[in-house]
């Protein structure tokens, strides 16, 4: 007779095997860790484009790392490998392509990357209109800054800063080297202003972009 | 048998070389890898137009020369790793597994926040985990 295996009771709980864990932090946590940056490089600088740039050089570092993660854990299924895994199973490519095109690392931004570090995918993403060069994505309300005011004396700084370095940190490792900004726009009929993370790509992207047609 | 295990950087810098035998000079070794990186950016520049080998991260054999024969690999941020082996019969899926296994060990590596996009990769653990890989080779084969 078949039968249905018994569930194991486990008479301690300090028997019971360990779980893997979710694959989440705290929103808490992150924000109690984030403020603490804040406040430390604030108390080591003069002026508020220093605090800008050294939150802009954290985020850097979290971006490289962010990318050589994403490419080797992310299982991206696409349609070709789809057939091919009922023939050949080791044709599986585990991880995402390489990104050569603009677009291409734009949307892996723009999606993957704000979904592995937000949760969510990223709000919007548009062409600037003056510049050929320019690219913004925005959300309505970055997670790092849900619990931060910025005084009146602050003027327009944005601890969006650490985004922007996020960003400019997978651009820069994936072979696109760019200034990416944050930016305050207000909105009309809403309180709160929106953020927009300004992409300005240098000339040569633009230049191998135009090659490859 | 593996003789040698390399990471290259983007800008084609040495990040890590590691020599699994005493009797191979390791200069000579030092030389194939150098010369395997051409063959990497050759491969990468004109790619053969055909599905599922553009932008695909494993290249494959790049080179077999007298004795040896020379496997690459390259990541999303243009690091390359290079191996180097003398077995003859080596199967397809076996290196596959080893550059999964050892790109897993990179990333760890890079994770660390101590390290230095760029410089050369000291970590202990790093090398403790790719003499493991390295024993590992090919006996899952057996």
């Amino acid at each position: 007779m078949i039968g249905a295996s018994k569930i194991k009771q486990y008479s301690n709980v300090l028997e019971k095997p360990l779980s893997k864990g979710k694959q989440e932090v705290s929103l808490s946590a992150f924000a109690f860790l984030f403020s603490e940056l804040v406040q430390y490089n604030q108390t080591q600088v003069d002026n508020i484009a220093e605090l800008e740039r050294r939150l802009e050089d954290a985020g850097y570092a979290v971006g490289a790392r962010c990318l050589e993660l994403l490419c080797h854990r992310e299982k991206v299924y696409h349609i070709i490998v789809k057939l091919c895994v009922m023939f050949m199973p080791f044709w599986l490519s585990q991880g995402n392509r390489r990104e050569t095109r603009l677009l291409g690392i734009l949307s892996f931004v723009h999606s993957t990357v704000w979904k592995v570090l937000f949760g969510k995918v990223a709000d919007s993403l548009e062409k600037g209109t003056e510049h050929e060069d320019e690219y913004m994505i925005s959300e309505k309300e970055l997670l790092v800054n849900r619990f931060i005011s910025i005084p009146k004396d602050m003027g327009t700084f944005n601890c969006g800063a650490f985004v922007a370095g996020i960003v400019r940190g997978v651009l820069d490792s994936a072979g696109f080297p760019a200034v990416v900004t944050a930016h305050f726009v207000p909105m009309e009929g809403q309180q709160r202003p929106r953020t927009t993370i300004l992409i300005k790509f240098a000339e040569e992207v633009l230049r191998r972009e135009a090659r490859l047609g | 048998m593996i003789v040698c295990v390399a990471v290259v950087g983007h800008q084609n810098n040495p990040l890590y070389i590691q020599s699994f035998t005493e009797a191979d000079d390791a200069l000579k070794l030092h030389h194939i890898v150098h010369c395997s990186l051409d063959v990497v950016d050759e491969r990468v520049n004109n790619p053969k137009k055909s599905g599922p080998t553009l932008n695909e991260t494993f290249l494959g054999l790049l080179y077999p020369t007298e004795n040896y024969k020379v496997y690459g690999y390259l990541t999303n941020t243009k690091v390359k790793f290079i191996l180097v082996t003398t077995d003859l019969d080596v199967r397809d899926v076996d290196v596959r597994n080893f550059f999964r296994r050892f790109h897993a060990a990179y990333v760890d590596a890079v994770s660390n926040p101590f390290h230095v996009p760029g410089k050369k990769i000291t970590s202990r653990t790093f090398a403790e985990r790719v003499s493991n890989i390295v024993k590992s080779f090919g006996l899952s084969s057996t």
